[in-house]
């Protein structure tokens, strides 16, 4: 092998890292904002797939990705609004609820996959995927040319959204009474906001999100939509999320460091063959080390009121 | 029946108690909270069926052929839908014993992996008589699982760490851990393309029960039923864990040791979970292959749910979805419906499972409407018919999606169009809502409903469509609601002032 190999292998692992990272960060951020206002999201994996099979087939059909970002927001939104509505409406068990998301979206997408395309896995190649940003000035430089010098959008987007989540979450009456709304949510009753509107619509940011996280699997980063293509992307985000400890720039860092294990687990693939027989092992440590985080090291805890219900007392 | 009545007649022959046990059911059965229970989950299923209907309305495919083709399926292959719901009912009574300690077991499905891997290397790797292979291949795989579902059973009762999270990641460990074991670097490779190990023993196979498919797990399984139903409501260990499940620090003040019971419920549903596994392997699947389970693992999730964490509850809810597996492929193969509409369903019937509120919701508005009825038969009806014509609404604004697909190309209008329909369906179900519950302010939407249909209409004529007509014609007649609407309002305003004076 040549020997700039080792720089051109780094930079092509912090490419990969990054765009594993993608969809990771911005559903792990949208469970960010769900669980803030108190409302477990487990349906992240049902949002995702649903964003990845709209963003698809409407690009497929209007021949414009933006379009299908835009369509994919929605859906993702569409079905975080349903779980909003039986969990905060209706004050349904949160983890059952995100349970049926998951096995709808997940059986709503293979169902119309075949609709769409009249056929089995995957769908068609789409041709108008999101065009890549090519700047010019850093793009010959080693390492960073090759993670930023041709990047996606949706990547640059991640970084905005970490950042705008934070300025939000933090420094906005929103962010506040999100918070509010998932520690102790009497408190913003007695303040005379409303509990319910807060939690539903940090339950539907979280689907936008996790429906643009989805569109970048099906048009940002990858050419079609396929059969349960997030794979359990969606519960790495939640791992993501719990790792990074239910801040913004917390779940970059986690997602980032488990976008980067993917990346590793590529590299693997393609330069260090002789490993291949461990690869399994590398996409298992993101699982097992939430687990020993949770259960070794005991840092995370999650806002106070989440998963119950809120009942408005009555009136007398 | 009083308490020394009961204990004279257990005392006494096996026929009283069988007697007994009858009448225990009849009380069961007509209890009203146990009936309320039965309520909600029947009118889950009708709710979810109706709702499936319209995403078979979206697909472009007929509801009614489809479910009569299901029905037919699942009564004419009663074999298919027991064979179906054998690993449910055991990967349900997993799902379901841990909620009675309340714990969600969310990760079945590895601790299903793991057992079916421990049951299929005893099964191969072991010779051992006729008998007694099937049984240690059994007991191997649900102690594997139960092992699986041990650990983060002890991280919530000694470390804290949630349940839900921990068993979910552990899951998808097993999943690739299971697929190494397997895949051709593994140690338990066949040597085949397929990562799968050999094929088992004959003497560990599961023998065939009745048709194709079905096998001796089904026995097992409603023993298991049995079991769990024996452990939950007439031990000690049960009636510990139910404490717990209801309140650990009540539980913990009254002497019980919750922690312990939390660590022994996570295993033993890791078991059960286990068992669902080996049985498979044994008595379906015949080898280890590497992400053989079709979610069986989350479909327990389902079964608990539906079967509301009962084991009766449990058995019964593992036929439906064994109905709807097996109708399903008869579904599939008659009206050409791909097999995934029933996740469909059983997702659907999760989330209303879900809220039974919604369910309460429904039930008393539609109450309040027919009782109003009698006294003032005006306002209520007019609320009735504005909310059947939203379902209306919703139905024709669906269908009319579908028939977009029908065109040669697909233009810029005919996407306006489709949003346009999207818009309208989801205002039918706006309207439904907003008179159902008999909102004051609801002509509104009525009215925005009606402008929708003729820019819809509007849109069929640029984009030469085929159902301009029909839109114009919902326009006028949600107009003409609305109208009524108005009129009749303003009617009962000034009928009230006229009483008031």
């Amino acid at each position: 092998m040549m020997q700039g190999l080792p720089l051109d292998l780094i930079g092509w692992v912090f490419a990969v890292t990054l765009q594993m990272a993608t969809p990771l960060v911005l559903a792990g951020l949208g469970g960010m904002y769900s669980e803030r206002g108190g409302v477990v999201n487990i349906g992240l994996e049902g949002m995702m797939l649903m964003g990845a099979f709209t963003a698809a087939a409407v690009t497929y059909y209007t021949l414009n990705p933006w379009l299908g970002i835009l369509a994919a927001v929605a859906a993702g939104g569409g079905l975080a609004a349903v779980h909003a509505i039986v969990c905060v409406k209706f004050k349904g068990n949160h983890i059952v609820s995100g349970t049926g998301i998951i096995l709808f979206g997940a059986g709503f997408t293979t169902l119309m996959l075949e609709v769409v395309w009249h056929r089995k896995g995957y769908g068609e190649t789409i041709t108008n995927t999101i065009p890549d940003i090519v700047i010019e000035p850093i793009q010959n430089i080693p390492l960073i040319g090759q993670a930023f010098g041709v990047i996606s959008p949706i990547v640059i987007f991640m970084f905005v959204a970490t950042i705008l989540s934070w300025y939000i979450l933090f420094k906005t009456p929103f962010g506040l009474r999100l918070r509010a709304a998932g520690e102790d949510p009497s408190t913003l009753d007695s303040a005379g906001v409303s509990v319910e509107w807060t939690r539903a619509i940090g339950v539907i940011i979280s689907g936008c999100l996790a429906g643009l996280g989805g569109a970048y699997l099906s048009i940002g980063f990858g050419s079609a939509f396929g059969k349960n293509m997030t794979d359990g992307r969606g519960f790495i985000a939640l791992a993501a999320m719990i790792f990074g400890n239910w801040s913004p720039f917390g779940i970059l860092i986690a997602g980032l460091f488990f976008g980067f294990l993917d990346g590793l687990n590529y590299a693997i693939q393609i330069y260090f063959p002789a490993l291949l027989p461990y690869a399994n092992f590398i996409a298992m440590l993101p699982y097992l080390l939430v687990v020993v985080a949770l259960g070794v090291i005991r840092r995370s805890i999650p806002p106070k009121g989440i998963a119950i219900p809120y009942e408005k007392e009555r009136k007398a | 029946m009083n308490a020394s009545e009961l204990s004279d007649a257990q005392k006494s022959g096996i026929g009283q108690r069988i007697e007994n046990w009858i009448l225990g059911l009849a009380k069961k059965v007509t209890d009203p909270s146990y009936r309320k229970q039965f309520i909600w989950s029947f009118a889950s299923i009708v709710l979810a069926l109706l709702v499936s209907s319209l995403i078979m309305l979206i697909a472009g495919y007929d509801p009614g052929l489809a479910y009569v083709y299901l029905a037919i399926g699942a009564f004419s292959r009663m074999d298919l839908v027991l064979y179906y719901a054998t690993p449910l009912i055991l990967t349900g009574l997993s799902v379901a014993l841990a909620f009675k300690c309340g714990l969600f077991n969310i990760g079945a499905e590895g601790q299903l992996y793991i057992g079916s891997m421990a049951a299929a290397l005893m099964g191969y790797l072991i010779a051992l008589p006729i008998v007694i292979h099937p049984l240690a291949c059994l007991a191997i795989g649900a102690i594997a699982g139960g092992l699986w579902g041990f650990v983060p059973g002890l991280l919530k009762a000694y470390r804290g760490a949630h349940e839900v999270v921990t068993t979910m990641m552990l899951s998808y460990t097993a999943i690739l851990l299971t697929g190494w074991l397997v895949s051709s670097n593994g140690p338990f490779w066949d040597g085949s393309m397929v990562p799968r190990t050999p094929p088992l023993l004959d003497t560990a196979l599961l023998p065939p029960l009745w048709g194709y498919s079905l096998h001796t797990g089904l026995i097992l399984s409603i023993i298991a039923v049995f079991a769990v139903d024996f452990l939950i409501n007439r031990t000690v260990l049960g009636y510990e864990m139910r404490a717990v499940g209801l309140n650990p620090d009540a539980a913990e003040y009254g002497g019980i040791n919750s922690k312990r019971n939390i660590a022994i419920a996570m295993g033993l549903s890791g078991g059960l979970s286990g068992l669902a596994g080996s049985e498979e392997i044994m008595g379906t699947y015949g080898k280890f292959v590497a992400n053989w389970s079709p979610g069986l693992g989350w479909d327990g999730i389902t079964v608990a749910v539906l079967g509301n964490n009962s084991p009766w509850g449990v058995l019964a809810a593992a036929i439906f979805f064994g109905g709807l597996r097996a109708g399903g492929n008869t579904m599939h193969q008659v009206v050409g419906v791909p097999i995934e509409m029933v996740s469909v369903i059983q997702g659907l019937v999760v989330l209303f499972v879900a809220a039974p509120r919604i369910i309460n919701w429904l039930v008393d508005n539609g109450n309040t409407i027919f009782k109003s009825m009698k006294e003032d038969p005006f306002e209520p009806s007019i609320n009735l018919v504005s909310s059947i014509l939203g379902l209306a609404i919703l139905m024709l604004g669906l269908g009319m999606i579908t028939s977009l697909y029908s065109l040669p190309s697909f233009t810029w209008i005919n996407a306006a169009t489709a949003l346009v329909y999207v818009l309208v369906a989801i205002l039918g179900v706006m309207i439904f809502i907003v008179y159902w519950s008999k909102r004051p302010d609801a002509g509104w939407f009525m009215l925005l409903a009606a402008v929708l249909w003729t820019i819809a209409g509007v849109l069929e004529i640029i984009g030469a469509g085929m159902s301009a007509l029909t839109s114009f014609i919902l326009a006028i007649f949600t107009f003409v609601l609305w109208l009524a609407d108005r009129l009749i309002g303003r009617l009962l305003v000034t009928k009230k002032e006229d009483d008031i004076e």
